[in-house]
């Protein structure tokens, strides 16, 4: 067993009746790392997302985390053993303030675990959270419902759900699609930061300037398959890459 | 009269939301529209009886046991069927509609039919309020619903199981992002949806007799309360309540009683018509898709 290796994909395969939307595909991810995925629309992407935390089965392959095969174990299990993710579309608790919909997750086994059964005032650490993904303390944004929130916010929150769990593992489906260039400029620090902590970071992204610029490694999938694995820099000179993106001339 | 019907619409409106309070909290949290609840209502009453004279248990030790035993079987549906048909409504309908037919018309078969089998109350004596006479069981009806009511959004409000009850019903999947167990959440909920219709059950039976067919009349009460108010809402329960609660009362005072079934199917039929999903229903897209 490869300690270094958090994450192991290996020859992940999935079917949905007839279509293959992903084909054998295998990556690994170490602590520390961010490691981009990107593609085309319809490329496989978010089912990536979802078959590491089993959000939807495997058809074959295998998913290992510090060595231990997970694939066949329920996404709540999976969750708790420290693995979280975010979804492309903002899934919040819409009637609960922001803040509320920090203390759901604070409660949760993973977080009871981690802090030794003691969870102390989650009001307190619910609002440190969302400070530190970028509500201002100040502005009460934290107390308005998560229906009203614009899209920057709710990314935030979102964001910030994903870190309440205490994660060795984050993946961050499309976390800055519908935010504006100065928003990622702002998220950017917080995703920095977090990697520097050791936490291994998957990033799906279709904003691939902004990710370039923080992405250790990238991989690239097209039609299920992974056609490149790299920096940012080789990827981009492949020539696969350049075809799923620009289309072969005739 | 009119005072006398005013506290009778009352106690009416608190014994509806104790008979919908359970079937609701079990769809608003699993999605599961639980109707073996009519029959885990009877059940419990029998099984309160039961113990009574055949074991000579305590009433209060009785009405504990039978409350529990509910709870088990109502976990123990989920586990062994629902869990293997949840999502697919048709489905869960029919399952949880077979098994409440099962447990109504077995006690049928059995016997368990006649003014013999009811519950006493659990204090025999009654007061005159506003110049009209209320026995004590309905006074405790009022004062356990509204601690019931006050007690469930306490619990869904400040504990963690609660909370995670809360979560699960907003949004199943991002539930399960913060490691909740859905299945497990799932089956307490059918659970307590079970024990609420035993609780229900204890304090509402000794108002009448144990009868099979009464666990129909329950299911159809319960869905009449949860259609109007909206599947899933508890706020809607309880304002729906009170509407065909006062509704019945006065249709019973001041035109005849034999309206007064007609007065909630009428009730349904508005609400369907007007506002599809219900005066605080959550499913929005049905009314956005009509």
């Amino acid at each position: 067993m490869n300690q270094t290796k958090l994450l192991k994909v290996i020859n992940i395969s999935k079917s949905f009746g007839g279509v293959q939307a992903v084909r054998n595909v295998s990556f690994d991810i170490k602590p520390g790392e961010l490691l981009g995925v990107i593609g085309p629309n319809g490329s496989g992407k978010t089912t990536i997302v979802n078959l590491i935390t089993r959000f939807v089965k495997a058809t074959s392959g295998e998913v290992m985390f510090h060595g231990e095969k997970i694939n066949h174990l329920p996404p709540h299990k999976i969750i708790r053993l420290g693995i979280s993710r975010t979804f492309q579309m903002v899934r919040p608790f819409y009637k609960l303030p922001a803040y509320k919909n920090m203390i759901i997750p604070l409660y949760s086994p993973r977080v009871k675990n981690f802090v030794g059964g003691k969870y102390g005032d989650r009001d307190a650490m619910a609002l440190d959270l969302l400070e530190e993904v970028g509500f201002e303390r100040d502005s009460f944004v934290a107390y308005k419902p998560a229906g009203i929130l614009p899209q920057g916010y709710l990314k935030r929150l979102e964001l910030a759900k994903a870190i309440s769990l205490q994660p060795e593992l984050m993946i961050l489906d499309e976390l800055f699609s519908g935010l504006s260039l100065a928003e990622v400029a702002s998220i950017v620090p917080i995703v920095e930061k977090l990697r520097q902590k050791g936490i291994a970071i998957i990033m799906i992204e279709h904003r691939l300037k902004e990710l370039f610029k923080i992405a250790d490694r990238v991989i690239v999938l097209n039609y299920g398959e992974k056609i490149a694995d790299g920096s940012a820099k080789e990827v981009m000179a492949n020539d696969d890459v350049k075809n799923a993106y620009l289309g072969t001339e005739a | 009269m009119f005072t006398g019907t005013i506290i009778y619409a009352l106690i009416n409106s608190v014994i509806l939301t104790l008979i919908a309070i359970g079937f609701n909290l079990t769809f608003g949290i699993s999605g599961v529209a639980n109707f073996a609840y009519g029959a885990f209502y009877i059940l419990s009453a029998y099984s309160t009886w039961i113990m009574m004279h055949s074991f000579h248990l305590p009433y209060f030790v009785s009405v504990m046991i039978s409350i529990i035993l509910t709870m088990a079987l109502g976990a123990l549906m989920y586990q062994l069927v629902l869990k293997r048909v949840r999502g697919q409504a048709i489905s869960e309908v029919i399952a949880t509609f077979g098994i409440g037919l099962a447990i109504l018309e077995l006690f049928r078969y059995l016997g368990f039919v006649g003014f013999e089998y009811n519950l006493p109350p659990f204090i025999d004596s009654s007061y005159m309020i506003l110049g009209t006479y209320v026995d004590m069981q309905r006074i405790l009806i009022v004062v356990l619903g509204v601690i019931i009511v006050v007690l469930l959004w306490l619990f869904t409000h400040n504990t963690s199981l609660g909370l995670a009850f809360r979560g699960i019903a907003q949004d199943e999947r991002t539930a399960l992002t913060f490691g909740i167990d859905s299945d497990k959440i799932a089956t307490l909920a059918v659970a307590l949806g079970a024990g609420f219709a035993a609780i229900a059950a204890s304090i509402i039976i000794p108002l009448g007799s144990i009868f099979p067919s009464e666990g129909y009349d329950v299911l159809i009460k319960a869905l009449a309360v949860c259609i109007i108010g909206g599947l899933g809402s508890t706020g809607g329960v309880i304002v729906a309540s009170f509407l065909i609660g006062f509704a019945e009362r006065f249709t019973d005072s001041y035109i005849g009683s034999h309206w007064t079934m007609i007065v909630s199917l009428a009730a349904i039929l508005i609400v369907l018509v007007v506002k599809p999903s219900g005066l605080f229903g959550k499913q929005k897209e049905l009314e956005e898709r009509i």
